[in-house]
C-alpha cells in the first residue's frame, strides 16, 4: 500500500524531516509510527498525502509514484486516504452532518447516498444525536470520532492518522483507537503516528520507530520502546 | 457541475461571515456608485459639448445690390464645401422678421426701410473646421465685407478656439478620472475579498486535505464574490440613478434651468454605450467581485 525507497526530506535551514527512510506497508495493516516530536513522523504522513515532495527517494501509495503524480491529480489520492488529525480539522462552519457530508460532495456523490451514508457512518461512530450540531458544540473526543467518520465515510483504502488522540482523554482516546481497529478490519490499511505509549503497548500491532528523521526499529506486534531480551524475560 | 451545492456554500458562507459580506458589498457599493457618477458626469459634460458643438455657427451676409445670379453661386459654393454639415437661407424678410421677435414692433415700425441684409447660416461638420470654412468668404464678392475688412462673415472664432480647447480637455480629464476610479474599485474590492478569504484560509486547507479539486473549492468564493459585486453594485446603480435624478430636478426647477442635464436611463440607452446605468454597474460590479474571489484565492490554491 505504502512504499518509501530511500526517501530524504529536508526543511528549509537544514531541519530533517526524513532521512533515508525505507520502509514498506502492505495492505490492511495497522501501524504504529512512534518517536518523540520532531522524529519525521508527521513528515511521514504529509509525503503519503504529497502535501510535501521529498528532496530525494521514492514513494509509492496505492501503486502510484508520488513524484510523478500530477498536480491536478492529487485530489484523487487524498479521497482515496482518509485522514485524522491531532486538532481534528473539521470545518467550524458546517454542522457534523455537513462536514461528514462534505468529503462525499467532493467526489460528487448523489444527494440521496449522501443522506443514507451519512447517518450511517455517524450511528458507527456513535454520534448519530449529534448530526446537527456544530463541532464548537461538541467534546473533543466527539470531534476526533466525527473526523474519523468523515475519513471513513469514503471507504478509501487507506487512514491516516496524526497524533489521533493527542488532544482527548485516555478513556476517549479507547474508544477512538478501537474505531480505527474496526475500519482496519474491514480491509483498510491504517497507519497511526502517536506518542500514547499505553495504547501501542496495549494494541501490540507492527511498530515503527523514528528517530531524526531514520528508521530505527520495525518489529511486528511491537511496543512503544524498545524491549531487550533481559526485560522481556523479566516479563 | 453542482450549482445547487455550490450556490447553498457560497448564501451560507455570506449569511454567516454577514459583517464581512456586507463590508464587502459596501465596498463595491461605494467604488462603483463613483464610477457611476463620473460615468454620469462624463455623459452630461460630453453631451454639452456636443451641444455647444453644434451652436458653433457661420453667418454670411449677403450685399443687398448682389444680383440673384451671384446669391446662387453662393449657395452652390456653400453647398461644395465639405466641411459644411447644413445651412439655411436668411432672407431680409426673415430677418426683419426675428428682430421684431427680438426687440419689438415699435422699432420696426420706424423704420422707413428693411435695413437687414439677407444671409446663409452654415454649421459646420466639426468645430474645429470653422476657421477654414469661414475663410472662404472672406474675399467673396456677394458677401457684404466692408473693403479691407471680412465683417460681412461672422463667427465667434476665438471663443470656438477657447471653448475647443476646454472641452477636449475635459473629455481627456474626464477618462482619466473613470481610469483612476476603476483602477481604485479593483484595488478595493480585491482586498476586501482578500480578506475575507484570509480569515478562511484553513477552511481551504482542510477541503484540499478531503480531496477537493481546486474548483470544487474555488465555485463557491467565486460565486460569493459574484452575488457581493452584484449585489453592491445594483445598489451603487439605483443610488446614483436617484441622484443623478435629484439634480435633474433641482436644477430644473432652479434660475440655471439653461443648464440641459441629461438623465442617464437605468436599463437602456442605445448609441454607443448601449447598456444604462443598472446593467453597466451591474456587469462590471459582478466580474470584478467573481475575479478578485479568483485572484485572492490563488495563493491558497497551489498545489
Amino acid at each position: 500500500m505504502i512504499v518509501f525507497e530511500d526517501v530524504t526530506k529536508i526543511y528549509d535551514p537544514d531541519v530533517v524531516g526524513l532521512l533515508d527512510f525505507t520502509c514498506h506497508i502492505g495492505k490492511g495493516e495497522f501501524v504504529f509510527l512512534v518517536g518523540p516530536s520532531g522524529s519525521g513522523k508527521s513528515t511521514l504522513i504529509k509525503l503519503v498525502l504529497k502535501e510535501l515532495m521529498p528532496e530525494k527517494g521514492r514513494i509509492l501509495v496505492a501503486g502510484r509514484n508520488l513524484g510523478t503524480l500530477r498536480g491536478n491529480k492529487v485530489p484523487l489520492l487524498r479521497r482515496n486516504i482518509g485522514c485524522v488529525f491531532q486538532d481534528f480539522k473539521l470545518l467550524p462552519n458546517k454542522t457534523i452532518f455537513d462536514n461528514v457530508a462534505y468529503a462525499l460532495e467532493v467526489v460528487g456523490e448523489p444527494r440521496r447516498s449522501i443522506r443514507r451514508k451519512v447517518p450511517e457512518i455517524l450511528s458507527l461512530v456513535g454520534l448519530a444525536d449529534k448530526t446537527n450540531s456544530y463541532p464548537h458544540e461538541i467534546s473533543g473526543g466527539e470531534q476526533q470520532r466525527v473526523s474519523v467518520a468523515r475519513a471513513f465515510v469514503n471507504h478509501p483504502p487507506l487512514l491516516l492518522a496524526d497524533e489521533p488522540t493527542g488532544n482527548i482523554d485516555p478513556e476517549t482516546a479507547v474508544g477512538i483507537m478501537q474505531l480505527l481497529v474496526r475500519i482496519n478490519r474491514t480491509g483498510t490499511t491504517v497507519v497511526v503516528a502517536t506518542h500514547d505509549r499505553d495504547m501501542v503497548n496495549r494494541m501490540r500491532r507492527r511498530v515503527l520507530q523514528l528517530e531524526a528523521g531514520r528508521l530505527v526499529r520495525d518489529e511486528h506486534r511491537g511496543s512503544y520502546d524498545q524491549v531487550t531480551d533481559s526485560e522481556e524475560e523479566e516479563a | 457541475m453542482r450549482l445547487g451545492f455550490f450556490l447553498s456554500e457560497a448564501l451560507g458562507s455570506m449569511r454567516r461571515n454577514w459583517v464581512m459580506a456586507m463590508a464587502a458589498v459596501i465596498t463595491v457599493l461605494i467604488s462603483t456608485a463613483i464610477l457611476g457618477a463620473v460615468l454620469v458626469t462624463r455623459d452630461n459634460l460630453n453631451q454639452g459639448a456636443t451641444s455647444l458643438k453644434n451652436r458653433v455657427m457661420i453667418e454670411v451676409f449677403i450685399k443687398d445690390t448682389a444680383s440673384p445670379d451671384a446669391v446662387q453661386a453662393l449657395e452652390r459654393k456653400i453647398q461644395g464645401l465639405p466641411a459644411v454639415k447644413s445651412y439655411k437661407y436668411i432672407s431680409k424678410e426673415e430677418a426683419l422678421r426675428r428682430f421684431r421677435l427680438r426687440f419689438g414692433d415699435k422699432i420696426v415700425e420706424n423704420l422707413p426701410i428693411n435695413p437687414l441684409p439677407a444671409s446663409y447660416e452654415i454649421q459646420v461638420k466639426d468645430a474645429d473646421k470653422v476657421d477654414a470654412v469661414a475663410a472662404q468668404f472672406f474675399n467673396d464678392p456677394t458677401v457684404d465685407n466692408d473693403p479691407g475688412t471680412h465683417n460681412g462673415v461672422k463667427y465667434a472664432a476665438e471663443t470656438v478656439r477657447k471653448m475647443l480647447g476646454t472641452i477636449n480637455l475635459i473629455e481627456k480629464g474626464m477618462w482619466v478620472t473613470t481610469l483612476i476610479f476603476a483602477a481604485a474599485a479593483v484595488l478595493l474590492i480585491s482586498t476586501t475579498v482578500r480578506l475575507s478569504i484570509f480569515a478562511r484560509r484553513r477552511e481551504v486547507e482542510i477541503m484540499r486535505l478531503v480531496g477537493a479539486t481546486n474548483w470544487f473549492i474555488r465555485w463557491p468564493f467565486v460565486l460569493e464574490g459574484f452575488l457581493t459585486g452584484l449585489i453592491g453594485a445594483v445598489l451603487a446603480a439605483v443610488f446614483v440613478y436617484f441622484g443623478n435624478l435629484g439634480i435633474h430636478n433641482w436644477i430644473q426647477s432652479s434660475q440655471i434651468n439653461f443648464l440641459d442635464i441629461k438623465l442617464f436611463p437605468m436599463f437602456w440607452q442605445g448609441g454607443a454605450w448601449p447598456l444604462g446605468l443598472l446593467p453597466t454597474l451591474a456587469i462590471l460590479g459582478a466580474f470584478l467581485g467573481a475575479a478578485g474571489s479568483l485572484v485572492a484565492l490563488r495563493r491558497y490554491l497551489k498545489t
